[in-house]
This record gives structure tokens, C-alpha cells and sequence, in this order.
């Protein structure tokens, strides 16, 4: 008997110390959230039982109706932008060329910042009179001495800042999980290519891009739900403004849980980006699988 | 046909070039402001990049500002992270590949939720649980809630799945405990996948965001990424301090990337693969 129960003493041993902090803080969150949300809880703690009400005031929320349509709006122009971005910066940088590291290294470099430093940075470049955009663009003649692009203040332009920032600082994820996918394609595939008479572009639109196409997946997804994630950058660089025309989801959930000490309403607006997020997550996996299974 | 081959790749490579340049060009105008005298007169955006020079700049942040204390508290923070992360990910994951007992897939399977849970999307009630344990404003609160994570573990768990079991099964019949087997056999080889998860570790903690934001309250309990944004409040007038502070947060991990780069790089797409 004693022999018997060793191997779970020892498992036990080892898998306790992990359980324990993962139920704690991962699992428990969850549970936990469902339970606030059906309260009036304030930041010094419960107070009353409430039902569903924190969920019926979403729909009639305008801030909250806003901050979902902020975040659906970076998600939209941001995601198709990285996977554009990034499979173009990985087919650049797979060119058998001296300057191969060189430009991974440069093009991956700006993923290294912290979002802080990230934002922080592009708070400068993008400020008017000294920063350094509008600086280059009267400095190379693009732009009359004059005119001063208000990146952090024009409605239209904001989304172009936080987007293009984005870009710059995060593309260079997904462009090494391209690179990756580009190294496993067999050199002989694209010379019977070459052979048969396909011309560089050809290869690339026949038999590149169609072998790409589950790594395309994959950053698609990837980056949607990372875009879905966005806060630090815009509540760094915007602060949600001008006027919280670029206030996210999750800026708009901190301030009410932090600022406005509305705990329950807060972790009822969680559930919907859990919601969003876990359906994402779900057809991630799905997608990883089925390519996993094709390989 | 030849030149217009030729031509080709010439544009493509003054292309990827410029793109680098666009790439890095943020990161070197920083710099350079960096080492500019505080208040000189910027009439062109090319005067941010001339001489003089002083490295006064960081003189003054290392001496009068909390900058050392947030770079030791991200420093002690990240390091504990990773220790616990690697220690308390690879035993569970050893557990799981490689000892039987009845449950294991049950155990797995409750691990591999983790992978759906948007950390995002639970700040509040962490919130809330991370208070009911006295753990707001406390290393023990920043630290903890980000060590048992599913996708390090699940890494860890398919790596020593391909591990041979002879060498395992011929420790325990010399009377070797798991411990041993643990210590003597698994860890010594999986310096690969160890180093990956510390990489991952230490970049995910060095540069965490929104859990510190609402951990950490006092500033002595800053870590960089929460402290350096405060300085764009105090100095907005000038360029130079805030974007000096940034360039002491980055140059760190800016040369342990460029020491690391492939070690980095495979772990980068080791996580989208598994992740």
C-alpha cells in the first residue's frame, strides 16, 4: 500500500507549490469576478447584492458603448496592418543578403522597450514644434515651416499616432514568427519553381504566400487578440483623449474600478472583453491544432 | 532580363535599409537627446543630433531622481519572478511528463485553462483577492500572481515528454528518489528549454504594465515601467530628463537583446508556436 501511494506523495510534492499559486491567481480571479459583478462593491469591499443590474447598465453605458467601439476601432486598423507589416519586414529580411541580422536585428529592436518607454518615446516624436516627425518633415521640406501636424490632438491623426506606434514598437513579434515559417520552406520547392520558368514574383504569389498561409493564421489571431488588449500604449500617449475618442476597453474598466470605485460594474465590463478574448483564444488553438496535425 | 534582376535586388535592399533606419531612428533621436545640455535651443529637428555632448544627463537621474530605486525593485523583481517561475513551472511540468499517477490528465487539463484566462480581463477580481491578502503594495504582490503560468509550464511539460525514460528508470532502480531523478536527469538537460523560460520570464516581468500600475503604490515599490511615465508629468517643458530616464529603463535590456538575440529569438517563436 505504502508503495503504492509513493508516486502520488511525490507528484504532490512537485506539482503543489505551482497549483496553489496558479488556483490562487489565475483560476480564482475568474470564479471571483462573477461573484463581484452581481454586487455594488466598492474599492473598500462588498456592499449589496444587485443581480444582473451591472450587466443591463452596459447597454446603456455610452462610455462603455464607446470604449468597446475605441477598442473594435484600433483593432480594425491595427491588426491587418502588423500582419502586413511584419510579412513584408520578414520577406525583406530572409533576402540572402550581408545585411540579414542587420536588418532582424533593427526591425526586432523596438520590441525590446516596455510599453512605458515605447509610449513614452513616441509622446516625443509625435509632439508638435520640437518633436521629432513634424521636425524631419520640415527638415527634409515635406512640410511648410509653418504647418504643424497636431498628432496627439486631431481626432483622425490620434489614430494614425497610436496605430503607427504600435506598429513600429510590437511588428517585430510577428515578424520573427514569419522568418521562422520562411526558414522551414525547402529551398528546392521555390527552384522547381524557378526551373519550370516562374519569375521572383510568381514564386512569392504561388508557392510562398499559399505555404505561409497557416503561419497567417496564427499572427492574425495572435495580433487581433493582442489589439483587443490595448491600453498601456493609448493610456500612455492619449490618456483616452482627445475628448476619450481613443479610450480602450480596459482604460475605461480601471478607471471605473480605481478612479470611480466601482468594482462591480467594472468586473461586469471584464466579462465581455473575457468573453471576446476566450472565443479568440479558442479559434487559436483550433487553428494551431489543425495546422500541427497538417505538418 | 539580367540587369532588371539586378536592379531589383538593389531597390529591395535600399528599401529594407531605409526601413531600418525608420526602425531605429526613434531609438537613436533619443538617444541623442540623451546626451544633449539640458535647455539648449532647438531651432531644426538636425540640432537635437550636434555637439556638444554631456553625459551630465544621466549623472543627475542616477544621483537625484528615484530611477535607481525602480531599476533595483524591476531588477529584484524580475529576478524572483523568473527563479520562481523556472523552479515551481518545471517540477509541476516534471510531475506531469513523467511520474504516473491516477489524474495527471485531469491535473493537465485544469493547467491548460490558464492558456484562456486573458489576464487582461481579471485585473479587478485579482485585484480584489491580492487585497484580501494583504499583498497590495508588497513585493510578494507583484511578484506572485505572475509565476504560475500556463504557457511556461505547457512548454517545459512537452520538452521533458521527449526525455529519455531509461535514464530516469535507472536512478530510481539505484533507490533514487524523484529528487534525484528531478535534479540529476531532468534539470542538467534542459538547459534549452530552462534558458527559453527565463528569457520569456524576466522580458514579461522587466516589462509589466498593468499589474504593477495597480500593485504597486507607493513609489518606493515602482518598478521602472510605472515610474519613467511620472516623469513626463514633472519635466513636460523639456525633452531631455524624461527622454534620459527612458534611454537608463531600455539600455539594459537593449544589450542583453543584442548578447541574447538568438536565444531570444527562438524562445519568440517557440511562444507563438506553443502559445
Amino acid at each position: 500500500m505504502a508503495k503504492k501511494l509513493k508516486p502520488y506523495i511525490a507528484a504532490l510534492g512537485f506539482i503543489l507549490p505551482f497549483f496553489v499559486l496558479y488556483t490562487i491567481f489565475t483560476i480564482w480571479p475568474v470564479i471571483k469576478g462573477v461573484y463581484v459583478s452581481f454586487h455594488k462593491w466598492s474599492l473598500m469591499g462588498k456592499q449589496k447584492f444587485i443581480g444582473v443590474d451591472n450587466y443591463t447598465k452596459l447597454f446603456t453605458d455610452k462610455n462603455f458603448v464607446g470604449a468597446l467601439k475605441n477598442t473594435f476601432t484600433f483593432v480594425i486598423i491595427t491588426a491587418p496592418l502588423l500582419v502586413i507589416v511584419a510579412l513584408i519586414l520578414a520577406l525583406l529580411a530572409n533576402r540572402p543578403t550581408k545585411l540579414k541580422k542587420f536588418l532582424r536585428t533593427c526591425y526586432y529592436l523596438p520590441c525590446v522597450l516596455s510599453v512605458s518607454v515605447a509610449s513614452f518615446i513616441a509622446r516625443y516624436l509625435f509632439a508638435p514644434y520640437r518633436g521629432f516627425i513634424n521636425g524631419v518633415l520640415h527638415g527634409l521640406g515635406l512640410m511648410a515651416p509653418e504647418v504643424e501636424l497636431q498628432w496627439l490632438q486631431d481626432s483622425n491623426l490620434v489614430w494614425a499616432t497610436i496605430s503607427s506606434m504600435t506598429v513600429w514598437w510590437t511588428v517585430g513579434f510577428s515578424m520573427m514568427l514569419y522568418i521562422s515559417a520562411l526558414q522551414d520552406i525547402s529551398p528546392q520547392i521555390l527552384e522547381a519553381a524557378s526551373i519550370d520558368g516562374a519569375s521572383k514574383a510568381q514564386q512569392l504569389f504561388h508557392v510562398t504566400l499559399p505555404l505561409l498561409k497557416p503561419t497567417t493564421w496564427l499572427v492574425i489571431l495572435l495580433q487581433v487578440i493582442a489589439c483587443f488588449k490595448v491600453f498601456g500604449q493609448i493610456y500612455l500617449i492619449t490618456g483616452g483623449g482627445p475628448a476619450s475618442s481613443t479610450r480602450p476597453l480596459i482604460q475605461y474598466i480601471y478607471e471605473t474600478a480605481f478612479n470611480k470605485s466601482n468594482m462591480g460594474y467594472a468586473a461586469a465590463m471584464s466579462y465581455v472583453l473575457f468573453f471576446i478574448l476566450v472565443v479568440l483564444s479558442l479559434l487559436q488553438q483550433y487553428i494551431q491544432r489543425k495546422g500541427e496535425r497538417e505538418e | 532580363m539580367k540587369t532588371k534582376a539586378v536592379i531589383g535586388k538593389v531597390v529591395l535592399t535600399v528599401i529594407s535599409v531605409i526601413l531600418a533606419l525608420i526602425f531605429i531612428a526613434p531609438l537613436i533621436w533619443s538617444l541623442a537627446v540623451s546626451f544633449q545640455i539640458e535647455g539648449k535651443q532647438i531651432v531644426s529637428v538636425w540640432d537635437w543630433f550636434k555637439l556638444p555632448y554631456t553625459i551630465h544627463n544621466y549623472i543627475d537621474i542616477i544621483k537625484t531622481s528615484a530611477v535607481p530605486i525602480w531599476t533595483i525593485n524591476s531588477l529584484v523583481i524580475a529576478v524572483v519572478s523568473t527563479a520562481l517561475t523556472v523552479i515551481l513551472s518545471s517540477m509541476a511540468a516534471y510531475a506531469i511528463a513523467k511520474i504516473k499517477f491516477k489524474g495527471r490528465n485531469l491535473i493537465f487539463f485544469y493547467f491548460l485553462l490558464g492558456l484562456l484566462v486573458p489576464g487582461e480581463a481579471t485585473i479587478v477580481p485579482l485585484f480584489i483577492t491580492a487585497n484580501n491578502l494583504n499583498m497590495i503594495d508588497t513585493y510578494a504582490g507583484l511578484i506572485l500572481p505572475s509565476i504560475a503560468g500556463s504557457m511556461n509550464m505547457i512548454i517545459m511539460v512537452s520538452f521533458f515528454k521527449g526525455l529519455p525514460n531509461e535514464l530516469i528508470e535507472a536512478v530510481r532502480i539505484d533507490g533514487g528518489g524523484e529528487l534525484a531523478v528531478f535534479f540529476r536527469i531532468i534539470l542538467p538537460l534542459s538547459k534549452a528549454v530552462i534558458s527559453t523560460v527565463c528569457i520569456f520570464a524576466f522580458i514579461g516581468s522587466w516589462n509589466n504594465y498593468l499589474w504593477p500600475l495597480l500593485c504597486a503604490m507607493s513609489q518606493s515599490k515602482f518598478t521602472l515601467p510605472i515610474g519613467i511615465p511620472t516623469f513626463a508629468g514633472t519635466y513636460t517643458i523639456d525633452y531631455v530628463k524624461p527622454l534620459t530616464a527612458g534611454m537608463v529603463a531600455s539600455l539594459p535590456m537593449i544589450i542583453l537583446f543584442l548578447i541574447f538575440e538568438r536565444h531570444i529569438v527562438e524562445g519568440v517563436t517557440m511562444s507563438g508556436i506553443k502559445g
